[in-house]
């Protein structure tokens, strides 16, 4: 099953659509609710840091009987150092999206925890991929 | 409806005979639990949370909660009336307490006491219990049974938030029933009656989560009784006699909103409202927020006042029951001769049974045990809600074109009955498509969907 999602700059209202649309369906095909809260947790997260960060993306969502595959792709400015970025408590974030309760240094550690793969394809000036594996067993 | 298992039961009913079929209630529920059937309206059980939506929405007043005979009373020695203080928030304030309970006593009750007597000794469990679960972060209030049923069908995920305790209900009730067996009381003697403000209380009552038997004898709809007393009252309030049992403000307050949350130091948030309370537990699933401390959720509009059964207007109910906490707010009132909790023994007995065993999960959404036939089953489902118009007309007798299309791949329901699909005449075709244009699908849709 397929799902795809559009993701715009600065609209944090509207955020967290993919990740609901998502959760419902996991939870009509009965996935354990642990893997569901891993699963939507994770892809809100990408979804936040694409709002809060690039100028514009995509959201492909891929159900298989095996794994749920996330792939969060965005226009943007990239990510000068990954490892940096991985580390938890380090924050880019404008003072703007911090006041709204994100930019905590929390997006990409977050998403460590709560997939079982993650990649991440990122190029300064152009934007980021970010694929996120959630093993059903 | 097919049904598996029946694991809920209710006491919210449709009256056939009212009933227009005119979709109010169906396009309503939160839980997507009515459909039409035969032109009725059709509730499904495990699926209802009793929340009392479609009562108050229903324009033909055929939604009802069944309550229990008043006569039954008359089969106990000890006649006990337990009242919320919602209750007494219906009434005017021009009407002394004492004056209304007097009215309850000429009705046939022999004992009146109010449920919230018993809350401080309940919140002093709620913190015991948060601490000895230092691994969870939100807690979730167990006092409104309906949002504890919402989170079972709707956000089971969120099931081990709840605080497994029973209600102030509960606590009284058992509160009572040593008080007059000290005194010399049978058990068999000893008849409880709770006057409840919603439906969701009811089910409480009869079908408890805990699947333990109350000590409550029987239910009587708050509405009912109110206006019985509001008849007497009318009639006379001379022969008043005055009422021993107290209550403290904090008491009084508890069942409004935010009357729970605010006796918890830290961080604590007060939810009422069905659409806010869903919002807020979507986002807390999601992680979307973070919410630690307690979490006081109510599904109805301010808290009980907002309750089906109440007759008052829940903004001037909630006032007088304001006025009434500062009233003894000022008086220094303590909890005397009411009910009891500080004999040790009694009360380390009471905080065992006041423990809800388990809250088991019940999910709505899961269409089938098996991974793989589930599987199938949403790919289909996802290419019928494409077929559909989308337009959420309700007239296939399902709330949206959604849940058609789920009703349909779970058997229950045929992409025939869509007015849209099935159109068998140029003329039906052509009055359709002159309102919804091309949003109107053609039969070969249909034919594939067969396939």
């Amino acid at each position: 099953m397929h799902y795809t999602f559009n993701i715009e700059r600065g609209n944090f209202t509207d955020a967290g659509q993919a990740s609901s649309s998502v959760k419902r369906t996991l939870k009509q095909l009965g996935v354990d609710p642990a893997n569901i809260k891993r699963t939507v947790v994770a892809l809100f997260e990408a979804e936040i840091n694409a709002v809060a960060h690039a100028y514009g993306g995509t959201i492909d969502v891929d159900i298989d009987g095996e794994k749920i595959v996330m792939v969060v792709a965005d226009e943007g400015p990239g990510i000068p150092n990954l490892d940096l970025a991985m580390q938890e408590g380090w924050s880019t974030a404008s003072q703007k999206v911090r006041e709204m309760g994100y930019g905590a240094g929390m997006g990409l550690p977050n998403i460590k925890k709560n997939t079982d793969d993650l990649k991440i394809d990122t190029k300064v000036g152009v934007g980021t991929t970010v694929t996120m594996t959630v093993y059903l067993n | 409806m097919a049904q598996g298992e029946t694991y809920f039961r209710h006491s919210l009913k449709v009256n056939d005979y009212l009933c227009a079929g005119c979709t109010t209630c169906m396009r309503t529920c939160p839980t997507g639990a009515i459909r039409i059937r035969g032109g009725k309206a059709v509730i499904n059980d495990n699926k209802c949370v009793d929340c009392g939506e479609c009562i108050k929405v229903c324009p033909h007043k055929a939604l009802y909660i069944k309550q229990d005979d008043f006569q039954l009373i008359e089969n106990y020695g000890y006649k006990v009336c337990l009242v919320p203080a919602t209750f007494i928030g219906q009434f005017e304030e021009k009407y002394k307490t004492k004056a209304i309970y007097s009215c309850l006593k000429k009705l046939g009750f022999t004992h009146i006491y109010e449920v919230e007597h018993g809350v401080e000794f309940l919140v002093d469990l709620y913190k015991e219990y948060m601490e000895d679960h230092p691994e969870i972060r939100s807690f979730i209030s167990p006092y409104c049974p309906a949002v504890i049923r919402l989170i079972q069908v709707r956000f089971p995920s969120l099931v081990d938030n709840i605080i497994r305790l029973k209600s102030p209900l509960d606590l009284a009730a058992r509160a009572i029933l040593k008080k007059l067996m000290d005194e010399g009381a049978r058990r068999e003697s000893v008849g409880i009656f709770y006057v409840t403000p919603c439906a969701a209380k009811i089910a409480s009552v009869k079908y408890p989560v805990s699947q333990q038997d109350t000590c409550i004898a029987g239910v009587i709809n708050m509405d009912f009784l109110y206006n019985k007393v509001q008849l007497m009252l009318h009639d006379s309030d001379k022969d008043v006699k005055p009422i021993n049992h107290t209550l403290t403000s904090r008491d009084v307050l508890w069942p409004l909103s935010g009357g729970e949350a605010s006796l918890f130091r830290g961080s604590h948030y007060a939810v009422d409202g069905l659409q806010n309370v869903i919002s807020f537990l979507e986002k807390l699933e999601d992680e979307a927020i973070d919410a630690p401390g307690l979490i006081e959720m109510r599904i109805c509009d301010q808290g009980c006042v907002g309750g089906v059964l109440a007759t008052n207007n829940r903004f001037v109910a909630r006032k007088r029951m304001e006025n009434r906490a500062r009233l003894f707010e000022r008086l220094h009132r303590k909890n005397e001769g009411g009910l009891e909790y500080d004999d040790s023994e009694f009360s380390e007995q009471i905080a065992q049974e006041m423990v809800i065993p388990e809250i088991k999960p019940r999910s709505l959404y899961k269409l089938d045990d098996n991974f793989a036939e589930a599987f199938k089953m949403a790919e289909r489902m996802k290419k019928i809600e494409k077929a559909l118009p989308g337009v959420n007309c309700s007239a296939c007798g399902a709330p949206s074109c959604a849940a058609l299309a789920e009703d349909i791949v779970r058997g229950e329901a045929s992409i025939d009955t869509c007015i849209f699909i099935n159109r068998h005449s140029q003329a039906s075709e052509d009055a359709i498509r002159s309102i919804w244009g091309d949003r109107v699908k053609t039969k070969e849709i249909n034919n594939d969907e067969n396939k």
